[in-house]
């Protein structure tokens, strides 16, 4: 692999050692794991007493209850779950933007949540979003054991939805790590990831060049994607009015992620390392 | 024409072009990938809606910076504009000798056609108070009325023919200096440098289209009378300074050839062609093959003129009577008495009567004879006294005509005149001559045949018609006509009236070539040849410019600054840059 995206997978990794998954509520229910999940399970600790029913595992009968009381009270041990992390990264071109950090962003963000996870004794699955969504090699292992990334992909996300979705495990948190650089209906994507989810973050991971317009002047814009060219005078109205247009993308991805229950979390690039903070405000990370 | 005080301040133009480049440097189009275009479609589709047409994308405050610096620069040369009110006279002169036509590559290259253009140009980039032209040939002339534009100085140059064997160019700047008053600008255009190694003609500009070249040229042509034949004298000349040169000639005398050869002249050498004709022979021509100046490659020459006087001898004494004829006959210019006589020899003391013959009459009076021995006075601009050598001569005449009652004194010794002559009342000479011959030398000198050749020669001056049948271009031709008016046809066929305003008709030909004289009914012929040496050698000739016109402090007076202008202009341009720059949000 690119030796700068390991080095930033390594980097992630070092920094996801100080934070922990915040697992929602919500996410403490599913299959067996090594976490008390919400609901009644098989775990050694007690949650609760209620009437036996017909069917219940006579086992968990506390006889000394049906002695004093002489009804049959099952006692209620807790569920032990294991919560689920699905990393869908976003991997089209715009995210390795020439003279950008963005693909090092990307991926020591990743390495980040992932390793944040493993502190919060969380499952974690990594997609890479590009001609449909595929694992990432080696995504159960640490990060830095990660391989197989390649930002050369043309395909929009919705695009990869439609081509081969991923496999998200019910009830598992879902981070989309993206730009969100492309012309689509935000809640088309959130619906999808919403659906059987615990909880959603969609992260916007721009770069200042994608936050600040070029400076004054003549310039030809390329697509990093489909290689289109525009040639623009760039003056302050015209700065203004990309800024405008951002803010109001910007806007309908949060309105749409207020909608389906997701957070949106803007991150630059650039300003990672001081942008974590915003990733704990938004419940997706705790200290460790 | 605008006018620079300080030229050298255009260098600051180097600016204009550094200014280009950092505008579009700055402005070129900066490749720039982007995630998506998604965010510049507002920008796209307001470019694609209708800035097509400004493709550099160059703000308009370039433009303005642009003309604000042309402006300054302009303004640091301290530009200068003549004014109607300061435009000065211009005269110029035209070198309008033969050599002004030399070219060998074509009637475009020659001198005249070069100057022409070179005065249209200047016309066109300058204006003048009034223009006045003067024509150099052997006299200056003043061509046309004064003019004010190049359309109607080229009208004028029609006249500029260059046909003339001589540009006295001195005498027609002082004439232009005379015409244009002492503000005038004078312009020569010449074929040659101007005399001296360093020119200074005050307010003169010499411009010189000449230029050197080889040229063979007839410089001497001549047909005289000898005997009852005519000889016929051609010198050719190789005006190359470094090569020799084959000189091919054929003399024609209407379809007859006389003769054909070739010469070969060493550099700067000449050669002469004589050719013995009969009397009778008409008009002969001879031609050089082509080279630079065609006028000088072909001479015309007429048979030469005789002219003879019919001469009655009366003189009583026969010894002298002897003398006379023996004189007369030696001349050549005496013609057998076919008609009335046209000079009577007598030793009367009156005037013979009924006759229009001249006089002359020897006074032989022997009483009281006086030997003079001198010195002797002569008048020697008279035509009786050309040639006369009285040193060692005896005049003895007779005493009793002490006093000059014979006219005008040509000969005398001390106060007693010895030959004298008067114009009676119908225009006729009566000569007087004292001389007892006998007790004098006189008539045993060479000066007695002498004497009376020139009494021929004048008479036959006085007679009709031309004295000569062949002239050269710029001598005047003097004809003798009855007549008050007589017509001249030129060579070209065009023809002229000449009214007579003293004895005879003067007239300066201006091309070379036949002339006839038309009087009632007599014609005579004469022709002219350019035969000038000075025109043929063309190795003086020379191209460039001398000379200025007026110094720079004279121009300043000629120019009102208009500076102010160009600084009003910059500073208009500047207010509209801040304005923009303060005003348009940012597009600048």
């Amino acid at each position: 692999m690119n030796p700068p995206f390991r080095e930033s997978l390594l980097s992630g990794e070092a920094l996801g050692q100080r934070y922990a998954l915040a697992v929602p509520q919500t996410a403490l229910a599913g299959a067996t794991g090594n976490q008390l999940g919400r609901r009644a399970g098989t775990s050694i600790d007690f949650q609760d007493y209620r009437e036996y029913q017909p069917g219940d595992d006579l086992r968990t009968i506390d006889w000394n209850v049906f002695a004093r009381t002489d009804r049959l009270t099952i006692k209620l041990f807790r569920e032990e779950v294991n919560p689920h992390l699905d990393l869908l990264l976003d991997a089209s071109r715009s995210m390795d933007l020439e003279a950008t950090p963005k693909a090092a962003a990307l991926l020591r963000l990743a390495a980040l949540l992932a390793t944040a996870a493993e502190n919060a004794r969380c499952t974690h699955a990594t997609w890479l979003a590009s001609d449909g969504f595929l694992r990432v090699a080696n995504d159960t292992l640490l990060p830095s054991a990660w391989e197989g990334f390649n930002f050369a992909s043309r395909q929009p996300l919705d695009e990869a939805f439609a081509i081969l979705p991923p496999r998200l495990r019910r009830l598992g948190i879902r981070v989309l790590v993206s730009d969100l650089m492309w012309p689509v209906d935000p809640l088309a994507i959130l619906r999808r990831l919403a659906d059987g989810a615990a909880a959603v973050f969609v992260v916007q991971l721009l770069s200042q060049a994608d936050t600040e317009p070029p400076e004054h002047g003549n310039v030809q814009l390329v697509d990093s994607e489909s290689g289109e060219e525009r040639e623009i005078f760039v003056d302050a109205t015209v700065a203004a009015q990309y800024r405008d247009a951002l803010a109001r993308h910007r806007e309908s991805w949060d309105t749409a992620c207020r909608q389906t229950g997701a957070r949106f979390v803007p991150l630059v690039a650039e300003k990672l390392d001081t942008s974590l903070p915003a990733l704990e405000e938004a419940q997706l990370l705790v200290p460790a | 024409m605008p006018f620079l005080t300080y030229p050298l301040a255009l260098l600051a133009a180097a600016a204009i072009p550094a200014l280009a480049a950092i505008y579009i440097l700055r402005n070129r189009y900066r490749r720039r990938q982007v995630s998506s275009l998604m965010l510049w479609e507002f920008a796209v589709l307001s470019r694609e809606g209708g800035a097509k047409v400004n493709k550099l994308q160059l703000p308009l405050v370039f433009f303005l910076e642009l003309l604000a610096l042309a402006l300054l620069v302009t303004a640091a040369t301290g530009p200068r504009w003549q004014l109607p009110a300061h435009a000065r006279p211009l005269v110029v002169i035209f070198d309008d000798s033969a050599s002004m036509l030399a070219s060998s590559g074509g009637a475009a290259n020659a001198p005249r056609a070069r100057a022409a253009v070179a005065l249209d140009d200047l016309l066109k980039s300058r204006k003048f108070l009034s223009i006045r032209l003067v024509l150099a040939g052997p006299k200056p002339r003043v061509l046309a009325s004064a003019v004010v534009t190049a359309p109607e100085v080229r009208e004028s140059l029609g006249q500029w023919t260059c046909q003339a064997p001589d540009a006295a160019l001195d005498a027609a700047i002082a004439l232009a200096n005379d015409l244009g008053g002492p503000q005038s600008q004078l312009l020569v255009l010449t074929d040659h440098a101007p005399p001296g190694t360093e020119f200074s003609g005050d307010r003169i500009q010499w411009w010189a289209f000449g230029t050197a070249q080889p040229n063979l040229a007839f410089v001497n042509a001549t047909r005289t009378t000898h005997g009852d034949a005519d000889r016929v004298l051609l010198e050719v000349a190789n005006f190359s300074a470094t090569a020799s040169a084959s000189a091919a000639y054929r003399i024609t005398s209407g379809s007859n050839l006389l003769r054909s050869a070739t010469l070969n002249l060493e550099p700067r050498a000449r050669q002469r062609l004589i050719l013995n004709l009969p009397a009778n022979t008409p008009a002969i021509e001879a031609v050089l093959a082509d080279d630079a100046l065609a006028a000088d490659n072909r001479v015309t020459l007429l048979p030469a003129v005789r002219k003879r006087i019919r001469v009655q001898n009366s003189l009583e004494d026969v010894a002298l009577r002897t003398l006379v004829d023996k004189a007369l006959d030696s001349t050549g210019l005496r013609s057998s008495l076919s008609a009335a006589p046209e000079l009577i020899l007598h030793n009367a003391r009156v005037t013979p009567a009924g006759t229009n013959a001249w006089g002359f009459r020897i006074l032989a009076d022997t009483n009281n004879a006086t030997s003079h021995t001198g010195p002797f006075i002569v008048d020697t601009a008279h035509p009786l006294a050309r040639g006369l050598a009285l040193d060692g001569v005896v005049w003895t005449t007779g005493a009793g005509q002490g006093t000059n009652q014979f006219g005008l004194p040509i000969v005398t010794a001390g106060n007693t005149p010895l030959l004298t002559t008067q114009t009676d009342a119908l225009g006729r000479e009566q000569v007087t001559m004292h001389l007892l011959p006998d007790l004098s030398t006189f008539t045993a000198t060479p000066n007695w045949p002498i004497l009376f050749w020139n009494l021929l020669t004048w008479r036959a001056r006085e007679t009709p018609g031309v004295m000569e049948s062949n002239y050269r271009l710029g001598s005047e031709v003097a004809i003798r006509s009855l007549t008050n008016t007589v017509q001249l046809l030129l060579p070209g066929g065009a023809s002229r009236t000449l009214t007579k305003s003293a004895e005879e008709f003067i007239l300066e030909p201006e091309t070379p070539g036949l002339y006839t004289v038309v009087a009632g009914v007599s014609r005579w012929q004469f022709a002219v040849n350019l035969l000038s040496p000075e025109e043929s050698d063309l190795n003086t000739a020379k191209t460039g410019k001398w000379g200025e016109w007026e110094k720079p402090e004279e121009t300043r007076r000629e120019y009102a600054s208009v500076l102010w202008l160009f600084v009003l202009g910059a500073l208009v341009v500047m207010v509209s840059h801040l304005f923009l720059v303060t005003h348009s949000k940012g597009r600048v």
